[in-house]
């Protein structure tokens, strides 16, 4: 009795710590990945507050030398990118960096390729802020763009009617980040054909949706409603020469590091990625991964640009991304044939919606015809 | 006077000649701008003493600033009595100060605002600003502003090369450091010459005022006529022009406030200057006027109404110096018209002309219901005669215009690490938005 109880026991005892063997594997093994939505509705805006920070959003006294506007480099008509491989950035400066599209930004948790603005689920008012006062954008001194708009007797009744109040530059963020907010795509083929519309999209795509999340393995990074993880990885992707052989853009790139407190900014020949913002060597050359949506409107791709269309895109993928030290596991050559890789790009396609496009987008692009400067009497008006 | 007056009087003389006779003592070893300026003879005015005019000293030259001067303690003339541009840091210096990449957008150099033809100041009232926006201010010039230990209008920089960060900030240059420091860096010239000059691996953008300040030093106008008359040369002067200094010292109490070799006495007055006009005509000054005021942190009470320069009291935000600004020194005149901080006045007549008025009405009074004018100004009662020759005296602290030629700015450099690396490549093309400038 003895002997069995002890057996028993022994048994009990060895298949608690199988249990608990598999029960562990299963917790530590690779999570499924968030399975791709359609984007979901956001809280209604005011569009009192939508429409001026339109108005700002296309006006060129939101710079320094009032010379460009956010339109600039995310134009309306360029999937709100500039269809460059490398940004302009302000006059007298080239950034080094790839422009993203600004639309569907609400979704997002990060900014910036190398991720060192929050998006638009968190506070996307300092991304704002960024990138209306660093030097290499519209170097812009708040205080002055305040008083610029006080100048503006149309938008000093518009700050009155949306916030009560004169002018101001955390106001100007606020109105700007809630016009950036209401860029959502418009009837979009895939998100229709998930909400149950089998022919929103062609067999060639729904084949390559299957690829997407199968054999090509894109949903690991790309996934949810925003198809990105919005986690750094590093590609592989090479370096696009120009970022360090054309002088501003080098010149940009090392007040970045500089801002950011990156050692030994004058000897990086490589874009460090979101290492600039972690100081973790594991981060060197990864970038936070991009939205798939609107995607065949913002060609080139990549953080540098590097790759010109889709097709290359899939084809780099194909071939399991380039070299680097730090380079994802996930990231091997995936054996597509030229059907599979043309289905991955139909695919890819039936992520973009209607051009988002302001219906008075032709006075938009007019400086002349924005809200204009008023003279005041000096000696009378208060200021 | 009574007795006890004379003889306060008689010793606050002796202790101010002696503390003089110390502090002049103690520059010929150490080039203390403060005391090189303080001088040995003084001038009574109603019974003040004031620091009498004189001949330009050689200029302070910072201790720790490698900067070459002559024999006699001048930065030393090239053959046509222009400034010598040969030591390294002056070089350095010159060529920065016509170099744009010290603005935001590389489109505005020093001697954008210090043009070498208008006097290395600007002919127009009101300084140009940075593109989208504009001044506030005439634009001084830096001729002699060696000599100057409060710079700006209001005095906010007491030293050239503080005087160049603070211009290349704000509306002037709307620069940062992050970003010029990297454009220096990328320039193998400067690389070159900062490390020559300096000694560092890269160019530091402190030094690169420093420098600036270094070329500024040697932009001195000191052999004028009234300069060779106060040294002895007593043909130096015409008659009507001696005449003009008597009554600058006298009558017209000019020595009050513009005193000693710079004739100033760099305090602070509020002498009533009239409203400019271009203020009514121009959105661009109005806001960037505002926003002197707004970034200076003046409380709200005084932001909204002060329809005026403020000057003095941005800096200090006592109510007493509303409208007070740094008494101008009187050199270099003939070529740095217009004149004032608001430059309202286009000749030296129309500057006679108003102190002989007894100065303008007080804008403070007009604003705020209080007075800061000084009680100084009182009319003057000066016949044409005398008028002229004031100005006629005026014109004698002016000597040569200095014309330097345009420096060359050196190019920007790739690393050679980037070229090992990627290497050469033909310059990349594009940019549509250049294209549409064209």
């Amino acid at each position: 009795m003895r002997n069995n109880r002890r057996f028993a026991t022994l048994v009990a005892g060895l298949a608690v710590a199988v249990v608990a063997l598999a029960g562990g594997l299963a917790v530590g093994g690779p999570p499924s990945p968030p399975p791709l939505a359609p984007l979901p509705e956001l809280k209604p805006q005011r569009p009192e507050e939508v429409e001026l920070g339109k108005l700002l959003f296309f006006d060129n006294r939101t710079s320094g030398d009032a010379d460009i506007r956010c339109s600039q480099c995310h134009d309306p008509r360029k999937g709100w990118a500039d269809g460059l491989a490398l940004s302009d950035g302000y006059p007298g400066t080239k950034y080094f960096r790839n422009t993203k599209t600004i639309l569907n930004v609400a979704y997002s948790d990060l900014l910036y390729w190398d991720g060192r603005m929050d998006g638009g689920k968190g506070d996307l008012d300092s991304q704002v802020r960024d990138a209306l006062t660093e030097s290499y954008w519209h170097a812009m001194d708040g205080r002055i763009m305040l008083q610029r708009w006080k100048q503006v007797p149309d938008y000093v009744q518009r700050f009155k009617a949306v916030y009560n109040a004169e002018p101001d530059f955390e106001l100007t963020l606020k109105t700007v980040s809630a016009f950036m907010r209401s860029l959502v795509s418009k009837n979009v083929p895939f998100d229709t054909y998930l909400k149950g519309d089998q022919h929103a999209i062609s067999e060639q795509a729904k084949q390559g949706l299957a690829l997407f999340q199968g054999k090509a393995g894109c949903i690991q990074c790309h996934n949810g409603a925003y198809l990105s993880d919005q986690k750094p990885h590093a590609l592989g992707v090479p370096e696009n020469p120009y970022v360090f052989l054309t002088p501003k853009r080098h010149t940009s790139y090392r007040a970045v590091l500089r801002n950011l407190g990156v050692p030994n900014r004058m000897k990086w020949l490589e874009d460090v990625g979101h290492f600039a913002v972690s100081k973790d060597r594991q981060d060197i050359g990864k970038f936070i991964t991009p939205t798939l949506r609107e995607v065949s409107r913002t060609a080139p791709y990549m953080h540098n640009g590097m790759l010109t269309t889709l097709d290359d895109v899939v084809e780099f993928y194909n071939k399991g991304g380039g070299s680097h030290p730090n380079k994802d596991l996930l990231i091997r050559p995936l054996g597509l044939s030229p059907s599979e890789k043309a289905a991955l790009v139909a695919f890819l396609k039936t992520l973009s919606g209607d051009e988002v496009i302001p219906p008075d987008l032709d006075r938009l692009m007019d400086q002349k015809k924005l809200p204009a400067y008023a003279t005041y009497d000096w000696l009378k008006v208060e200021n | 006077m009574n007795k006890e007056g004379k003889m306060w009087r008689h010793r606050m003389i002796t202790w101010v000649s002696l503390v003089a006779a110390v502090a002049f003592a103690a520059s010929a070893f150490a080039a203390d701008p403060a005391a090189v300026m303080k001088n040995r003879k003084t001038v009574s005015f109603n019974g003040e003493e004031f620091p009498a005019l004189a001949h330009l000293p050689p200029p302070p030259i910072l201790p720790d600033l490698k900067q070459r001067v002559g024999p006699d303690g001048y930065p030393e003339k090239d053959s046509k009595g222009m400034p010598k541009l040969d030591d390294p840091i002056v070089k350095l210096g010159y060529i920065m100060f016509f170099d744009q990449r010290f603005s935001g957008d590389g489109s505005v150099s020093c001697a954008t605002c210090h043009v070498p033809k208008e006097g290395w100041g600007l002919s127009s009232a009101i300084s140009r600003g940075y593109p989208g926006t504009s001044h506030w201010r005439n634009s001084q010039t830096i001729v002699n502003s060696a000599y100057l230990g409060k710079l700006f209008w209001a005095g906010d920089s007491l030293e050239l090369g503080q005087q160049g960060e603070d211009a290349n900030t704000g509306l002037s240059g709307n620069a940062k450091t992050d970003m010029v420091e990297e454009r220096l860096r990328q320039v193998p010239e400067y690389v070159r010459m900062f490390k020559e000059v300096f000694g560092t691996q890269w160019p530091i953008l402190k030094d690169a005022w420093r420098a600036m300040g270094a070329f500024e030093r040697v932009m001195n106008d000191e052999n004028t006529p009234f300069d060779r008359y106060m040294r002895g040369d007593k043909t130096a002067l015409a008659p009507k022009q001696i005449k003009g200094m008597e009554l600058f010292q006298g009558k017209a109490g000019c020595i009050q406030c513009h005193n000693g070799p710079m004739l100033t006495d760099e305090k602070y007055y509020n002498t009533g200057i009239p409203h400019n006009k271009e203020f009514d005509k121009d959105p661009l000054i109005q806001f960037s006027a505002r926003w002197q005021y707004y970034r200076k942190g003046v409380g709200e009470h005084v932001f909204r109404k002060a329809k005026f320069d403020t000057g003095l009291y941005s800096n200090t935000h006592v109510e007493e110096h509303l409208g007070l600004q740094r008494t101008a020194p009187l050199r270099h005149l003939v070529y740095s018209a217009p004149y004032m901080h608001n430059g309202t006045f286009d000749t030296l007549e129309d500057v006679v002309e108003f102190y002989n008025k007894g100065g303008g009405p007080d804008p403070v009074l007009r604003d705020f219901g209080f007075s800061t004018k000084t009680k100084r100004l009182k009319p003057l009662n000066l016949t044409k005669e005398e008028k002229e020759a004031l100005v006629a005296f005026l014109e004698s602290t002016s000597g040569k215009e200095i014309i330097l030629p345009d420096p060359k700015i050196p190019d920007d450099g790739v690393f050679p690490g980037a070229i090992a690396k990627f290497g050469k490549l033909a310059p990349e093309k594009f940019i549509e938005k250049e294209k549409k400038k064209e």
